[in-house]
């Protein structure tokens, strides 16, 4: 349990930056993500002392050492795992896990879906960069099929996984996705993960300066990311382009991208997004979404508080047992031989 | 005569697989020893021998990768450095209980944890000593240059397929990364279909109405039978011991001192003796060329001669507990060695030898 101290102090933005050397490329996109998490982190006035950054291994990874708050550079593929003993053992810590497409889709692919499916409350931001950056060049989980790389000279012929299917694949409760060149809604995007109770998912398009240059500009570029990409705001509906004239309609059990004025088509005939909807299957074609014949959808996709978190109902299972012991020193417990299978 | 190339140690083990005929490879990208898959992924030998190449979600998808193939009698390998070989050791484990052959190539890096991605020699005791539960060996062969990093791929499946037993080469960062000249073998065609049954009659072939089933396990729930089996391996490790020591003696016909070193640290020892015999000591090298088996009867020779010897590793000392139990602690062995990923050098080595065995 995190002790009862109180923070003296107001906290900001420049409260988050470490005294350590940044060992980013020049231009890398993850320079952008830090800056959006610490202003997140200063405008939830959480308590700097109950932060903690956890992550595997990766350029990603590194982020730990860039955040003054308490920091725990993991294992490859393990800082999931990592991260679900740091919260288990102090529910009361704000913890964040930080992974990137190589980290946590590959090798770490198994304690993803398990720290969705126990929906443990932590926020996990996923930089997909669609590359293995820290070893200079080779394909990963998420890069998009024929890709050449210095492992596929020839083109890659791996099915590319969404992070967002495998979130929920495993019925995660939280997703959001946000591009590394939009710092404002980055910034949204994570104060709403860490609102959220159980684990909040955001993948961050972000751009590999170096092995993946350029990776994501379909979705990012100025002159394309209006018609290539839809930004999600619940209660509001789906709309997106350039003209703000095009939207998406449920049809035959598909998405649909319409024209607003076409064919008879008004704005009121437009899906309304409802980010809580217990029932993900919307959500489950929104994350699906992929260009060209799709907008790729940002902005939260899924915040369900539908199911309690591990770490609370672990918690009150403790409360629990403590409320009524039948048991109430160890001597009672030998003398009662309860524990000994017959 | 093969083909004279200019390498990398890392290229030096692609480019000899490609050539000894390898089946298959399955790997992952970990610094120092990323090259072995990116020349393996850039030559395509799949479409030249039919070698498959392969980048796994992780190491322990790729050594059971290793494990499939190699079930079937084809010659499978993985490569990696230090804490992807850590993972690698189930799978290693059960290999050596289901005694399949494989090669597994170890670009050492510096340690505990995570480390560092500089050379060391610190997964000595990992390699030599089991690494995995249960009692197991591997064949382990340190070499020494980058001619060695590529003889050593046949040679290393010559005895992993001779004992059936997964084969180590180990080596580190920094034969991984440099640059020699290296004579290439000439080209030895895959096995075929054929001469797989004829080889490995063990492998999972296709039953024949002529056989039995081949079954290929590490599990057998009947304690003596299980005791029987680890009676075989015990049997086969002890031959292993007795026929395949390898070492090399490097100016240790009138050595007063002896240096035990293997890999990159041997390539150091020999210049410290260099210096040392400019200034009159006689100095000599031991180099085991396998450290399981390791060359004991050759160190109990040798310090019949000498009056000291020092184990130089890239560690806090591993090897010298051989040293020590070849010599029954009868003779001072002491260790000297760089950690974390430093190098040491020759006049460091030769001043630990001034100052713990000749001064000491």
């Amino acid at each position: 349990m995190a002790a009862e101290i109180k923070t003296t102090q107001v906290v900001t933005k420049a409260d988050y930056k470490s005294d350590q050397v940044v060992k980013w490329c020049a231009g890398c996109g993850d320079f952008a993500i830090l800056s959006a998490v610490q202003s997140a982190l200063a405008e939830s006035q959480v308590r700097k002392e109950d932060v903690v950054f956890v992550s595997g291994i990766g350029c990603s990874s590194r982020f730990p050492y860039y955040i003054n708050t308490y920091g725990f550079h993991g294992l490859h593929g393990r800082g999931a795992a990592i991260a679900s003993g740091v919260k288990i053992a102090n529910p009361k810590l704000d913890v964040w896990h930080i992974t990137g497409d190589g980290d946590s889709m590959a090798i770490g692919g198994n304690h993803f879906i398990h720290l969705v499916r126990r929906n443990i409350d932590m926020n996990v931001i996923l930089f997909n960069n669609k590359i293995y950056g820290l070893t200079k060049g080779q394909y990963s989980p998420t890069t998009p099929r024929g890709s050449i790389t210095k492992t596929s000279p020839d083109g890659t012929i791996e099915n590319p996984f969404k992070p967002g299917e495998l979130v929920m694949g495993a019925q995660g409760t939280f997703f959001a996705r946000v591009v590394d060149t939009e710092p404002k809604r980055m910034k949204e995007v994570f104060l709403e993960a860490s609102k959220h109770r159980g684990t909040s998912v955001v993948e961050v398009l972000q751009n590999c300066v170096i092995f993946n240059n350029r990776i994501h500009n379909e979705i990012t570029g100025k002159d394309v990311r209006d018609d290539h990409q839809i930004h999600l705001e619940h209660g509001k509906p789906m709309i997106f382009g350039k003209e703000k004239n095009k939207g998406l309609v449920l049809r035959a059990s598909r998405l649909e991208v319409v024209i607003i004025g076409k064919n008879g088509i008004t704005e009121k005939d437009i899906l309304v997004h409802d980010v809580n909807n217990p029932d993900d299957t919307t959500h489950y074609m929104l994350v699906r979404m992929t260009l060209p014949e799709y907008p790729v959808a940002t902005g939260v996709i899924r915040f369900c508080d539908c199911t309690g978190t591990y770490d609370a109902e672990l918690e009150l299972q403790i409360e629990k047992a403590k409320a009524k012991p039948e048991v109430k020193s160890l001597q009672e417990l030998i003398e009662q031989n309860s524990f000994l299978v017959e | 005569m093969g083909e004279l190339k200019l390498m990398k140690g890392n290229e030096a083990i692609a480019e000899a697989a490609i050539r000894a005929g390898v089946d298959a490879y399955f790997g992952y990208p970990i610094t120092p020893q990323s090259e072995v898959i990116e020349y393996l992924m850039v030559e395509k030998p799949y479409e030249t021998t039919g070698m498959v190449v392969l980048q796994a979600e992780s190491e322990i998808a790729a050594i059971n990768m290793v494990y499939g193939a190699a079930a079937s009698g084809k010659k499978a390998m993985t490569s990696s450095s230090s804490p992807g070989i850590s993972l690698k050791q189930e799978g290693i484990s059960y290999m050596a209980g289901a005694e399949l052959p494989c090669l597994i190539a170890n670009v050492v890096r510096g340690g505990p944890g995570l480390g560092t991605i500089q050379p060391s020699q610190a997964d000595y005791f990992q390699a030599t000593k089991g690494g995995g539960h249960g009692d197991y060996h591997m064949i382990v062969l340190a070499p020494a240059s980058v001619q060695e990093m590529a003889d050593f791929v046949s040679k290393g499946f010559d005895l992993a397929f001779k004992y059936r037993t997964p084969v180590m080469i180990l080596s580190d960062g920094l034969i991984g990364q440099m640059m020699e000249k290296v004579i290439l073998s000439e080209h030895t065609p895959r096995w075929t279909d054929e001469e797989i049954i004829k080889l490995s009659p063990w492998a999972t072939t296709g039953k024949p109405a002529s056989r039995e089933r081949n079954i290929i396990t590490s599990l057998d729930l009947d304690p003596y039978r299980q005791e029987e089996h680890n009676i075989h391996l015990q049997k086969k490790y002890k031959e292993i011991r007795e026929k395949e020591v390898e070492y090399e003696e490097i100016m240790c016909e009138d050595a007063e001192y002896l240096f035990v070193a293997y890999g990159s640290s041997s390539r150091i020892a020999q210049k410290a003796i260099k210096l040392g015999r400019e200034k009159g000591i006689k100095a000599g090298l031991l180099r085991p060329i396998t450290l399981y088996p390791f060359p004991s009867e050759a160190i109990r020779r040798l310090s019949q001669q000498v009056k000291g010897i020092l184990s130089l590793e890239m560690s806090a000392g591993q090897m010298i507990e051989d040293i020590r139990l070849s010599v029954d602690c009868e003779m001072k062995v002491e260790h000297f060695g760089r950690m974390g990923g430093v190098i040491h050098s020759p006049a460091e080595a030769l001043q630990a030898l001034e100052e713990k065995i000749i001064g000491g």
